[in-house]
Parts: structure tokens; sequence; C-alpha cells
């Protein structure tokens, strides 16, 4: 119980609603080239391409080389948010050129989105490699549904749901109880 | 051909699913059990004499900081009117008890300490001035 949410060093909100406009973006492309790649590519019988395809091959497909740089970019932000590329970007060039933000905000919800981002991403790329057809272009698009909701409508549907990820046990302990 | 369908179709389902969300969060929930809640066990020392704004937080949540800032500006401007935030980062079994599934969720209770109102999300400082009036004018008028 407080009355006031501890805030270790408040950022403009508007630069992880920036990065996660990027973010969207990328994500759309990458759904595109999977959508017309070798994820859902299929042969004249109906069988999917990927399972006959080589490992090289996999890697070597336009829409899994730029969801792992997304990936990665997910992960840079989750480790090191002041250094991502995006918030440089906006911070150097972007910025500048605004208001002064009228409100800060918590570094940690957009970082512990990044790491939602990068976990749903993560499965996507792991199922492509092992030849699972269709994994790329889903995880695409539920990456891109919370990243565009992120940057239009300010909505962050990882922070949202915290709570319903620690009932179901994938983040945080349960702590003991202090009376 | 089909994949500019198909990343069209995806683009019209975010926006709307965005709409519905912003749309949801400044409706009041009005028709839900009016327990009387317990002060003490949220760690709390007392109600605001005509009403209280019981506010939900998470550490990992972008807008309960906004929205702390809204409902204290509210109940600043209505004596009587006490804001309250928990935060059940640590709290699993409030989070539970009061079946909150998302952050912030807010929690409109009556000088009884009964919940009356239930809003998910960040609602609009209009939006939670109107229910207010309603709620203490029905107070009143009692």
């Amino acid at each position: 119980m407080s009355d006031k949410i501890a805030s270790p060093k408040g950022i403009d909100p508007r630069g992880p609603r920036f990065a996660a406009g990027i973010t969207a973006l990328l994500l759309l492309i990458d759904l595109f080239l999977a959508l017309t790649g070798l994820a859902t590519a299929q042969a004249s019988d109906g069988t999917w391409l990927i399972t006959q395809a080589s490992l090289a091959e996999r890697v070597a497909d336009p829409a899994f080389l730029l969801l792992l740089l997304t990936a990665l970019l997910f992960l840079w932000g989750m480790l090191s948010p002041r250094t991502a590329p995006w918030g440089v970007l906006y911070r150097r060039v972007v910025q500048p050129r605004l208001k002064p933000p009228t409100e800060l905000e918590d570094p940690r919800p957009p970082r512990f989105a990044q790491g939602v981002g990068l976990f749903v991403v993560g499965i996507g790329l792991v199922l492509h490699l092992a030849g699972v057809p269709l994994a790329i272009p889903i995880a695409a698009a539920a990456a891109f549904i919370a990243a565009f909701l992120n940057a239009v409508f300010g909505l962050c549907l990882g922070c949202q749901l915290y709570l319903l990820l620690q009932r179901v046990g994938l983040v945080g302990r349960q702590r003991e109880l202090t009376a | 051909m089909g994949a500019l369908v198909v990343l069209a179709v995806l683009l019209t389902a975010t926006v709307l699913l965005g709409v519905l969300l912003q749309w949801r969060q400044n409706r009041p929930q009005r028709h839900i059990s009016h327990e009387v809640v317990d002060l003490e066990r949220l760690g709390a020392d007392g109600l605001g004499e005509i009403a209280t704004l019981l506010q939900f937080s998470t550490e990992l949540c972008a807008r309960c900081p906004g929205v702390h800032r809204t409902l204290a500006a509210v109940a600043d401007a209505h004596p009587g009117v006490r804001h309250l935030n928990v935060d059940l980062t640590h709290r699993p079994d409030i989070a539970k008890h009061f079946h909150v599934l998302q952050t912030p969720t807010t929690l409109i209770l009556d000088k009884d300490g009964a919940i009356q109102t239930r809003f998910g999300g960040a609602p609009s400082r209009d939006v939670l001035e109107l229910e207010l009036a309603r709620l203490t004018g029905e107070n009143a008028d009692v």
C-alpha cells in the first residue's frame, strides 16, 4: 500500500510509443514477407515447402531474418532501454522538435513490454527453424497488434495483462505475503 | 494480392480492437457485486466521508501513474472524496479476491465502503466526475 508509486526516473512516454510505431511498421513488412515467402509457401499438392526446406533455407528466408532483427531490437530495448536505437533516434531527432513532455512515465512498463514482444517473436522464430509453417506470420501479426495498439492508442497489452500472466505463473514470483 | 488483403484485414481489425478497448475503459460497470471492502486488509486507514476512489496498480503498469494523477486531482477537487492506491505487484491474493486481471482498475466505493462502480483501464476525468456526481447525488436523495 502506497499513496505514491515509486518511479526511479521518469521518461518521456512518447519515446516508447514512437519506438512501438517503428516496430509495428517492421512487423507489418515482415508479415508481408512471410505471406509471400517460405513460411506460407505450399506446393501444388498442398504440402508446406518449409517442411522440406533445409535449415539454411529456413534461416535465409527474408521474413525470418527481418523478424530476427526485430527480436534483437526487443532484446536490446529490454537490456538497455537508454541505448536502444529507436529511443536514441527519438531523443536526438524527434523530441527536440516537440514540446516538453507534460508528464513523465515509469520506465519499467515499456521495458517489460519489450520482453513480452521478444517472447512472442522468439516463439515464432524457433518454430520456423523447426520447420513449422505459418509460425512467423502468426507471431509477427500478434506482435504487430500489440505494437500498433501501443503506438496509436497508448495501450500496453503486456502491462495490462501483467496480473493475468502472473496468475498463470508466466511472470513474477508469488512472494510471501507481508502483513 | 492475397498478402495485401491479409494486411488490410489485420490493420482494420487492430484499429477496431483499439477503439473497442478505448471505449470500454470509459464505460462504468455498475452491475457488479456491491461488496463492502475490507480496507484494513488493503493496508488503508479509512474511507472518504462521501466516496472513495480505490485504485489497483502494479509496478509494471504504464498508465497507472497517469490514472493516479487523475484520481488524486478528482479527490482534491471534491471534499470528502478520498483516493487510495493499492500496489498489487506483490499481492496476488488481493488481485484474485477482486478479480483484477488488468491494471489500472478503479473501484468507486460509497460512504459505507461498498463497491458501486468499477472501471477497467484509464477512464477520463469527465467520466469519473460524472459517475461520482451520480453516486453522491443518489446518496443525497436517500
